[in-house]
């Protein structure tokens, strides 16, 4: 194992911690969060139902704000950035897979796919090429023109996967993106994750609460109760 | 690229594949609600423009003719009158002329009798001048050498279901001897030669005699209360008081315009109630775009929570909704102008509405068309984008997983 060092660190945290306030009650959803992810790592977030891990993946993710510590990602203290910057941030850096598929119903594949390519600003011809490349990554291109409903669950969580890989993110965050499918499907997902992070070296934050996931992993940072309880690897 | 082009791109793209591939029956019926609308808006308008062209037309046609010449203010005939006609029928755009004396005059029949306003005219001038020669219901129009011999007016007539029924003679029909009483004091009996309807109530009240019979009548000569005017085209009348003027006319001269006040009293009340019925019709339009569009982005909440994480700026997604919100109203507007021009105006063109004024039809001024159309795009807008701007109000996580 090597040293950890801090040029090859991504994500680092300090102190992290997000209480959520329902009327007078609150919840501690994380506390005092203290971790960092490598460069090119496969990351693995597990625990019991409950125990924190979406709240930890979306404060990394920048998609909430937490009540106290601190958030470096590549190097920038996230707490200094504006929401404008945060959507940007997201949009160029970021990939997200989400339990549910996730797509919009109206686009074909290729144009869920390049959606965010598109808003980056870059020509049709460009928007075109980086999908295929996309959907080539996760083997879809013969499916380029159908639309959603013509998918199945497995491919439809392909073509999220390729659209979060449009931009060429630095970390790509997934919140159990196999819990809603078949066991076959979840395992070429698994397999696809993998790859994109052996071949392309594609730093992946994923949480799961499948145990065997864990053998796939570099890290996994074992979270109860909002703490982190536990890291292997 | 600058960002704000990319984020119009973006946008466009997203309202374009919402409408293209979203639910056809939404759309369809959401278009067809925003042309109902434009054509609530556009009706009541047209009907008042036609009201209002039809009045205007009337006034020209059975009263004022397009310039009236008349004595200057301390006097009360023009003297001479050919000899302004002579001034001015060469002037271009000048088709006709006609010089008439008018007084007022009580008419009588059996227990029945009223105050009207008696017309002395040349009929070969007046048929130059007046639609009233050709729109003889009984009877015949008055010639020349006529003398004893009158035309009246349905509503003096009576008889013909005119609106003044309760003032008429009561059903005077072509042979009947009517008295005429004139304000010097002669009263002579006449024959009625005709009765004649223009759909103009104003105009239905006049009666005609020959300038022969009048000036006997008086006893004066050469002599004109009036000289209408007929110009080739309505609306330049202005053009022509000064060439007239310069010409050596020293009378009155006025566009008929100045008499037709009934015009501009129509046209304000119009106004009034145009101003009720579009301020009903735009909020109309609004509040089912803003209906169509809230329910889109409650039922989008989730996806739009995705786009906004994986960084889709707000402002686009609130700009596709206003697009779409735009586009559905486009389309509006133009299938309502299709109703308007391919079902309405040939209907009531068909089956006119009678009016005091005439026959109305509907009458779709262009200005009209594009301010309804600008008014009913402006309120779309506004009403596609409060339900999408409150909607990318909330929270990322909220929109994704809240309930
Ligand atoms: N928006 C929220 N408001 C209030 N409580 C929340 C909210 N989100 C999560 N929680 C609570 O925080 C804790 C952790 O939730 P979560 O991170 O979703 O767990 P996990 O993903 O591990 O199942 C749970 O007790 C949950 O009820
Ligand atoms: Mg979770």
């Amino acid at each position: 194992m090597m040293g950890r060092d801090a040029q090859d660190t991504i994500i680092a945290t300090r102190n992290l911690s997000r209480t959520y306030t329902i009327g007078k009650v609150q919840v501690q959803a994380l506390k005092n969060v203290t971790l960092d992810i490598r460069r090119g790592e496969f990351a693995a977030i597990m625990g019991k139902s409950g125990s924190g891990k979406s709240t930890l993946l979306h404060q990394l993710g920048l998609l909430d704000t937490p009540t106290e510590g601190e958030i470096m990602i590549d190097g920038i203290e996230i707490s200094g950035l504006s929401e404008a910057a945060r959507t940007r941030f997201r949009l160029e850096k970021f990939g997200y897979v989400f339990q549910e598929y996730a797509i919009l119903p109206e686009l074909t594949a290729l144009e869920n796919v390049y959606l965010p390519a598109m808003a980056l600003g870059l020509s049709q011809g460009e928007c075109t090429r980086n999908g295929m490349d996309a959907l080539e990554k996760v083997g879809l291109t013969e499916r380029a023109d159908h639309r959603p409903r013509e998918m199945s669950g497995g491919e439809q969580q392909r073509v999220a996967i390729a659209r979060a890989l449009i931009n060429k993110p630095k970390i790509l965050f997934a919140d159990e993106p196999t819990a809603n499918l078949d066991s076959a499907s979840s395992k070429q997902i698994l397999e696809l994750f993998r790859g994109l992070n052996r071949d392309l070296g594609q730093t992946i934050l994923m949480v799961t609460h499948e145990l065997e996931d864990a053998d796939i992993v570099d890290q996994v940072i074992w979270l109860a109760d909002g703490e982190v309880v536990g890291r292997e690897g | 690229m600058t960002s704000t082009t990319t984020e119009l791109k973006v946008s466009a793209f997203l309202a374009y594949k919402f409408i293209a591939k979203g639910n056809r029956g939404t759309s369809a019926l959401t278009i067809l609600i925003m042309a109902l609308a434009f054509v609530n808006l556009m009706f009541t308008t047209s009907v008042f423009d036609g009201m209002g062209d039809a009045t205007e037309k009337q006034v020209i046609d059975t009263l004022y003719s397009n310039i009236v010449i008349e004595p200057k203010d301390e006097e009360i005939y023009i003297e001479n009158p050919d000899s302004v006609v002579k001034k001015i029928i060469n002037v271009p755009g000048v088709i006709g002329t006609s010089a008439q004396y008018v007084t007022g005059a009580t008419i009588a029949y059996e227990e029945q009798s009223g105050a009207w306003s008696i017309r002395a005219v040349d009929p070969a001038d007046e048929r130059t001048v007046s639609t009233v020669p050709d729109m003889m219901i009984e009877g015949e129009y008055l010639s020349r050498s006529d003398t004893r011999e009158i035309i009246i007016g349905k509503e003096i007539a009576g008889g013909h279901g005119g609106s003044l029924e309760h003032t008429s003679l009561g059903g005077v029909v072509v042979g009947d001897t009517v008295e005429v009483a004139f304000t010097n004091g002669v009263r002579r009996e006449y024959r009625v030669k005709g009765i004649f309807d223009t759909n103009f109530i104003q105009s239905n009240q006049l009666a005609y005699v020959t300038e022969k019979e009048l000036e006997s009548v008086l006893g004066i000569h050469d002599m004109a209360s009036q000289i209408l005017v007929k110009t080739d085209t309505k609306g330049e009348e202005d053009r022509f008081p000064n060439q007239f003027v310069e010409l050596g006319v020293h009378e009155d001269i006025k566009p008929w315009i100045v008499y037709a006040g009934i015009v501009a009293t129509l046209t304000q009340s119009f106004d009034a109630l145009n101003a009720l019925t579009g301020a009903i019709g735009f909020f109309v339009a609004g509040v089912t775009i803003f209906i169509v569009i809230y329910v889109s982005t409650v039922s989008k909440r989730r996806q739009m929570g995705i786009l906004r994480a994986i960084g889709i700026k707000e402002s686009i997604i609130v700009r596709s909704y206003i697009f779409q919100a735009v586009f559905y109203a486009v389309c509006g507007c133009i299938a309502g102008l299709v109703i308007m021009f391919a079902i309405l105006v040939p209907y009531f063109i068909k089956h006119p509405m009678v009016f005091p004024m005439g026959n109305v039809t509907l009458l779709i001024e262009q200005k009209a068309a594009i301010t309804r159309s600008a008014g009913l795009i402006i309120s779309a807008a506004i009403a596609g984008f409060l339900p999408s701007w409150r909607a990318v109000r909330e929270t990322i996580l909220d929109a994704i997983w809240g309930d």
